[in-house]
């Protein structure tokens, strides 16, 4: 059999050859075989292969052997890292990687000079050797979509240690600045987001994460402004969330024609087209959150957008439906009242207001019959729910929570209108300002040495990460003038958490265990307290946010007091927070906003580590991505099954046999088992008590996810009433689980029941059976 | 007894309620075409596929265009005459709107696939024209034209026919032709490619496991109540045609593979139908007769749950059929 190589000529396969490359990427990872990726790569090559194609089947042959033994993801993402380096030229060094990125226009001229003028210790800074670091997964979503590639050839042009130099070159002011930064993120303790990562150091520095609009001008043209602005700037990489509550609801009168309005409806339509037409510069598909409050009279159509069935006109596949709820909504439902809805240009107080004002105003146009129509708040309520139990959509957050703790809403008229797409950044908006905020997440699992936690490490870490978030405020580049001129009065930024997860596994904590809630919140408090130190600090060299006077530090009133009043339970707290208030209030603050909690599902990809605050989902599951599903094995419990003497085939089969589940499990021992719960055994409710204790030093949000294997309508009003009443701002989707799943294909199937069984499941499972008398 | 001849509507008292449950769980997961999206895989046919892998994946829309169809077919003309339970016949109903479903699919998946209509209409005609393809629709319409004639299972031997004709297209054509189908798209999906097609097999999937473990169920208590019937000559013939089955498909993977696709080989695939054949055989309580591994490791993915990145690709795992009224809120309900 022969190999087709780079240069056209013919080559025998030889095996040795293959084994000597796998042999390099084994070495020193133990319970791997390099003799089994050589014969099996073999085994798929067919004659006139070419040698990438022999590359490429290695690293996917040691791929498809992660799922009998995890460490083979470590050797795939050494084979996958040294063919990046041939694709590179095995020659290149730094300066000639400078030289080539900018011949193609894609460095900036400041991160050019930056690294030319001393490139020799910039190049002795780079550890080619951190690519070691990488997961197979998280270097291959690099690979695919964030290091730099050659505009004609598409072929890659920078190593990854190159990227992370060059995303901290494009934030830094000096070359020693950029190499503490490249050592903090290459070695994983934190990590800036996704489209800084992509835009960080090049000609179009479009490094913010999210935007939040507003539909401010309830006419043709300001629909249109609003739309045309969110082509711009999902064009570059950012996610969105736009308010439609001004628009006039369906049956509206329309002045200038004397004709009644058809409502937002069809303008939803159009704008999900225009989102799904607009992709991120090819590396991600564009995508959009649409807020409605539920006194809006078409807030019962706007709940059906996301259906299966009915008319195409009133489906928008594409967006993401989110709801702006006030309180006193949710005090109908307790009390079984009616609800009445509005248009907004009959009722325009209501979007000027939140709490005890929009309460005050709600019910006065009640009394001067302004309401359009009258509904039950509890089947409102209950048709809310359907929708988040039949789509996953239709995100509950809280309007007067998110208002009330916000540091920018202290003068009247200035609001909180929507959530991003994904539910953690809280921001005022208007006509004039479009929100924007850069984000980047602290990897909790990188502080945990020796079942200890360094406080410390985690101090320093967010100083600089919030001394570059600010960078960004500055350095950007932005899509509209209404996000620019915002941006700069505000300098709001969302330094997240990634991985709080992986942090309880290394520790031993049970998620939901009363130990791992008091670290999680001391985490939090540590992050916020070292937030507001740092840009305080900035502020006194720099100024404060041009809206400082205007904000609550003003009067002297941080997360942590503004929690008080709003939730039921306060964590502990370790540090003196009226102090820091006081020191706020003389020497002012960077940032009006600090901390948001995002869901970081690529970053933490990348990191390895799991997504954000969330429990694991399976021990074994499989990702989706543009670039590829990929398997994900907990390591940490094949660890502890492996110190056991409990993993075997047999094992592995029996876990994918029960979902990834270990529960059921008899040959492991109990409190391995508690340890490795996944979500969907994990309590909800100490979810939700979780984050609503962590609330108190977030003062954006957090993406907080539920789920429930089994929804149905009794479970989610209590869960929803029972997060409102914690005092929890927004909540993000809903996951459950399909009905009836893919038959296992590589496990044994068991044998057919016999028909005495198959009725004691169904009895077992009374709701879908109602049959058995 | 369920091959009575005798039409039965009676559904109280019921006599099969695990019929009834699939009905009830498979209402659960209804999708719509709606939700596909094929515009990446639209670039990728575009820019990333070898002539070698665009030859595989012509040979799969053509037998994905009129597959579906067949066992529609075959739905309507024998399982839904013979099974005499009011229960399988509900379940039937959710099937075949199933498999419309999927013939919708396809027909979007060729129409976005081959732009060119000269092409399209090669493909539909494929059971026919292309020899490959035609030789799996002619295995279907062997097992299918026996028993077209049959009115009435009113003798043993045309109740063992016709228990042929269901592990026919429980095993062989759902079991064995789509998975190995499937096991392609798979293939592709984990070199990164085709994410759309991926996703709507991930969904045709789903349906299709539930549709073969209805019928293995159906074939479960027609040997329960029929035990007779399953006798050496029906063991004898269901082995043959498992076999026949796997050389049929076997002639279908050489043809979708004559170019030489790197990673997957004939050899490889003939592993992974014997694997799949064996598992039928267990479904349907005979032993084992190959005893091969599984050559695809990336199966396993289709065995575990999946996280979907929100950004990138709409999730699947959702399900459908709730009431929403007033008197089901409450706030007392353990979550």
């Amino acid at each position: 059999m022969h190999v087709i190589k780079r240069d056209g000529s013919r080559e025998e396969v030889k095996i040795e050859k293959i084994l000597h490359a796998v042999n390099r990427a084994c070495r020193g990872i133990p319970n791997v075989e390099a003799l089994d990726i050589a014969k099996r790569t073999i085994s798929g090559l067919h004659d006139g292969s070419t040698t990438e194609e022999l590359d490429n089947l290695s690293i996917a042959t040691a791929v498809m052997l992660m799922a009998e033994e995890p460490n083979y993801s470590k050797v795939a993402a050494r084979m996958l890292s040294e063919s990046v380096r041939k694709e590179v030229g095995r020659d290149m060094a730094f300066r000639d990687y400078l030289k080539r990125a900018s011949e193609h226009g894609a460095l900036s001229d400041r991160v050019l000079g930056l690294a030319t003028e001393d490139f020799q210790t910039i190049e002795y800074a780079i550890r080619h050797e951190r690519d070691d670091l990488f997961e197979y997964f998280g270097l291959k979503t690099l690979v695919d979509r964030y290091l730099l590639r050659h505009p004609e050839t598409r072929k890659v042009i920078e190593r990854p240690q190159w990227m992370l130099m060059r995303v901290a070159l494009g934030l830094s002011e000096n070359v020693g600045e950029a190499i503490e930064f490249y050592d903090i993120i290459s070695q994983f303790l934190y990590m800036p987001s996704t489209p800084t990562l992509f835009n960080s150091g090049t000609r179009h520095p479009q490094m913010s994460s999210c935007y939040l609009l507003t539909v401010a001008q309830d006419s043709l043209q300001g629909i249109y402004k609003t739309i045309t602005d969110c082509a711009h700037l999902s064009k570059w990489s950012g996610g969105l969330g736009v308010d439609w509550t001004p628009v006039r609801a369906s049956g509206a009168l329309i002045k200038g024609t004397n004709g009644l309005s058809n409502g937002i409806i069809p303008f939803l339509k159009v704008f999900d087209s225009s989102v799904h037409a607009v992709n991120q510069g090819g590396k991600r598909k564009g995508a959009a959150a649409v807020y409605l409050e539920p006194w809006h009279a078409d807030i019962e159509t706007f709940l059906e957008l996301r259906n299966n069935t009915g008319a195409e006109e009133r489906r928008t596949h594409n967006l993401n439906l989110a709801l702006w709820i006030p309180d006193l909504f949710m005090r109908r439902v307790e009390s079984d009242s009616d609800w009445s809805l509005f248009s907004p240009e009959m009722a325009p107080a209501l979007l000027k207001t939140f709490g005890p004002e929009f309460d005050k105003a709600y019910e006065s146009y009640e009394r001067e019959g302004k309401a359009l129509k009258k509904v039950s708040a509890r089947q409102l309520y209950s048709r809310m729910m359907q929708t988040l139990a039949e789509t996953g959509n239709g995100w509950i957050c809280f309007k007067d929570k998110a208002n009330l703790r916000c540091s920018q809403t202290a003068r009247p008229g200035t609001i909180v209108r929507s959530s991003n797409l994904c539910t953690e950044i809280l921001e005022v908006t208007s006509s004039e300002e479009t929100a924007v905020c850069n984000l980047g997440s602290i990897n909790l699992s990188a502080y945990v040495n020796q079942c200890k936690f360094d406080f410390e490490r985690l101090g320093q870490v967010v100083e600089r990460a919030v001394t570059f978030l600010d960078r960004v405020v500055d350095i950007n580049f932005y899509p509209t003038n209404e996000a620019s001129s915002s941006n700069k009065k505000w300098r709001p930024v969302g330094l997240g958490i990634m991985g709080l997860q992986d942090c309880f596994f290394k520790m031993g904590y049970v998620f939901d265990s009363p130990e791992a809630k008091k670290l999680s919140d001391h985490i939090s408090e540590t992050i916020y307290y070292h937030a507001l130190k740092t840009s305080s600090k900035i502020a006194k060299q720099k100024g404060s946010f041009p809206a400082f006077k205007d904000s609550r530090y003003a009067s002297g009133e941080l997360q942590v007091q503004l929690a008080q009043p709003n939730q039921p339970f306060m964590p502990e707290l370790h540090y003196d927070w009226d102090a820091l208030a006081r020191d706020i209030q003389r020497d002012g603050l960077r940032n009006s906003l600090l901390i948001a909690v995002a869901p970081t599902a690529t970053i933490a990809s990348i990191v390895g580590s799991y997504e954000s605050i969330e429990p694991q989902i399976s021990t074994f599951f499989k990702r989706e991505t543009l670039s590829g599903e990929f398997l994900n094995i907990n390591r940490y419990l094949i660890d502890d099954l492996k110190q056991m003497g409990l993993w075997t085939p047999q094992m592995r089969a029996k876990i994918i046999e029960s979902e990834g589940s270990v529960q059921n499990i008899e040959a492991i021992p109990l409190e391995i088992r508690a340890k490795y719960k996944t979500v969907w055994e994990v309590s909800q409710k100490t979810l939700i008590d979780m984050a609503a204790s962590r609330s108190a030093f977030i003062d954006q949000s957090q993406s907080l996810n539920l789920f429930l294997e089994e929804p149905n309508i009794g479970k989610l009003s209590s869960m929803y009433m029972y997060a409102w009443k914690q005092g929890i701002k927004t909540t993000y989707y809903l996951r459950s689980r399909a009905k009836t799943k893919i038959k296992k294909t590589t496990v044994e199937t068991p044998k057919a029941v016999t028909a005495e069984e198959a009725v004691a499941c169904s009895l077992e499972n009374p709701e879908t059976c109602e049959a058995c008398t | 007894m369920i091959l009575n001849t005798e039409l039965n509507l009676t559904l109280r008292p019921m006599q099969y309620p695990q019929f009834f449950k699939l009905y009830k769980d498979s209402i659960k997961n209804i999708w719509t075409t709606d939700e596909l999206d094929f515009s990446i895989d639209f670039e990728h046919l575009r820019d990333k596929m070898s002539p070698k892998e665009a030859h595989l994946i012509k040979r799969l829309v053509a037998f994905f265009a009129t597959a579906d169809n067949l066992v529609a077919h075959n739905l309507v003309l024998n399982f839904y005459k013979h099974i005499n339970s009011p229960e399988y016949r509900m379940f039937l109903g959710k099937q075949l709107f199933d498999e419309m479903l999927h013939v919708e699919t396809y027909l979007l998946l060729v129409d976005n696939y081959l732009p060119d209509p000269v092409e399209r209409s090669e493909a539909f005609d494929a059971y026919r024209s292309i020899p490959s393809v035609k030789l799996k629709a002619d295995f279907c319409f062997k097992y299918m034209d026996s028993i077209n004639e049959l009115d009435k299972l009113d003798t043993d031997q045309k109740k063992r026919q016709f228990v042929q004709n269901l592990i026919c297209f429980a095993a062989c054509v759902e079991g064995l032709f789509f998975f190995g189908s499937f096991a392609y798209v798979y293939f592709l999906r984990n070199k990164g490619l085709l994410p759309g097609l991926a996703a709507a097999t991930n969904w045709v999937f789903r349906d299709e496991t539930t549709h073969i473990d209805a019928a293995m169920s159906a074939i479960q208590v027609i040997r329960e109540e029929y035990p007779h019937l399953f006798d050496e000559q029906l063991r004898k013939a269901t082995e043959n045609m498992i076999d026949e089955a796997i050389e049929v498909e076997l002639a279908f993977c050489s043809d979708a593979l004559s170019l030489g696709v790197s990673g997957i080989s004939p050899n490889m695939m003939k592993d992974y139908l014997m694997y799949c054949a064996d598992n039928r055989l267990v479904q349907l309580g005979y032993p084992k007769k190959y005893l091969t591994k599984n050559p695809f490791p990336f199966m396993v993915l289709q065995d575990v749950q999946s996280l979907t990145n929100f950004f990138e690709k709409r999730v699947t795992e959702y399900q459908k059929g709730f009431s929403a009224t007033k008197q089901a809120v409450v706030f007392d309900e353990a979550f």
